[in-house]
């Protein structure tokens, strides 16, 4: 999936357009509210889904290698998580939907991708 | 009254080098509150109340030359005898020590502690009043100026440009609940790393070690340090802090085993999964930890650049 096609099915609003978001194909997609577990993950070209608006999660995006971070519940980032994210070219969403929605609707989408192209 | 500690022995030559080389007009006040001679003390106490000042000048504002200064000594005088309605000529101390502006700021340090005035005006070649110069001036001067000194200082230890194919040795200072920088380190570690061609789900492991060890100094230790060393295809990263130290290193070793307290797991961390995830990401780890003493953790990760 594009950050396009993410864009489009979580109704998210765009707060930093990171270094790939034109040309990163995302695959996977990891939820938690804990960044020690994120931070576990063995997943590639993968983005971050939290209610967690802190820096530390752009820090942990960083070092994971997550392609980008999608704020769900409505939750916007404050000045300081928006420089950091800008700093380290990581793109930065923000959908109204809730936790469960966001795995939902994005499961649904790569799996029926999966179909499609096997 | 406590003088300042800067001495002309002992300090170190930078402090030294900066108090002669900073001129009294680089450090003064130039914003001057001045009064006249024909103003009355009352109304010079009011300007002190109005302007949060200690001392006014009194000057003849044609000629901009001081004639004499109205302390807050001169002031409590004046309350005590009765006269303070009296104008500011009679009453005000003439016997001035003034300083010229081209003088080194070490000669205000020492005039400021060998005299017992707060303020000293500033005059120029003129002998015009062009300033006024008080230890807060000097000390905020001083502060700017070191802490300029400090920032280059710890840009020299903390960013050694690393030589391709060389090892590479860093250190980082973490200090305590300093969330807003958690992380720094071992940013600043993966992208030397990327420098280097090596297999990115190695460097993952060696930044998901680092930062999970610079977390823990974060949220549990009194501070300390994390250092990271590549030498030849080895990389370790050791993390010594200052304490407390762990009571049972092999219940923290343990997944969901944390000694957290609730905003830090607030932040997202502190779910027990810090040193479980540095053990699993290592090829060697290793703890020591003592109570009241402190703790150093070991990670070893081989990173064979990939061909």
């Amino acid at each position: 999936m594009t950050f396009d096609d993410i864009i489009r099915a979580l109704s998210c609003t765009v707060v930093v357009r990171g270094t790939a978001f034109e040309t990163a194909g995302i695959k996977s997609l990891v939820s938690s509210d804990l960044m020690s577990d994120v931070l576990t993950t063995t997943e590639e070209d993968f983005i971050i889904s939290t209610s967690l608006n802190s820096e530390q999660v752009v820090r942990t995006a960083d070092i994971v290698g997550a392609l980008g971070i999608v704020l769900v519940n409505g939750k916007y980032p404050q000045d300081a998580m928006r420089r950091l994210a800008e700093e380290h070219g990581i793109t930065l969403l923000s959908t109204p939907m809730d936790a469960y929605r966001v795995c939902f609707t994005l499961g649904c989408a790569m799996e029926s991708r999966g179909r499609a192209s096997p | 009254m406590t003088t300042i500690p800067i001495s002309t022995h002992d300090s170190p030559p930078f402090l030294l080098d900066l108090i002669y080389r900073m001129k009294i007009k680089d450090v003064m006040t130039r914003n001057l509150i001045t009064a006249r001679k024909e103003n009355s003390l009352r109304d010079i106490k009011l300007l002190m109340k109005e302007k949060a000042i200690t001392g006014v000048p009194i000057t003849e504002p044609e000629t901009r030359r001081i004639l004499g200064v109205v302390s807050m000594d001169d002031i409590i005088r004046a309350l005590d005898g009765g006269y303070i309605d009296a104008p500011a000529e009679r009453h005000m101390s003439r016997n001035l020590i003034v300083l010229d502006e081209d003088m080194p700021l070490q000669f205000a340090i020492s005039y400021l502690d060998k005299f017992r005035y707060g303020r000293f005006p500033v005059l120029n070649k003129e002998r015009e009043l062009v300033g006024i110069i008080t230890s807060r001036d000097i000390i905020v001067a001083l502060l700017v100026e070191v802490n300029k000194e400090v920032e280059k200082l710890e840009q020299k230890i903390v960013n050694p440009v690393p030589v391709a194919g060389e090892d590479i040795h860093l250190e980082f200072a973490v200090r305590k609940l300093d969330f807003e920088n958690a992380g720094k380190a071992s940013t600043e570690i993966k992208k030397v790393l990327k420098t280097r061609n090596l297999n990115p789900q190695i460097v993952r492991r060696i930044a998901v070690a680092s930062y999970e060890l610079e977390m823990n100094q974060v949220v549990h230790a009194e501070g300390g340090t994390i250092s990271f060393a590549l030498q030849g295809d080895r990389v370790v990263i050791t993390a010594r802090d200052l304490g407390p130290g762990i009571e049972d290193v092999n219940k923290a070793l343990q997944e969901g085993f944390s000694t957290a307290n609730e905003w830090v797991r607030s932040l997202g961390f502190g779910a027990g999964m810090g040193l479980p995830n540095v053990r699993r990401v290592s090829d060697e780890f290793s703890i020591q930890s003592k109570l009241g003493e402190g703790t150093t953790v070991k990670s070893v990760i081989f990173a064979a650049a990939e061909l």
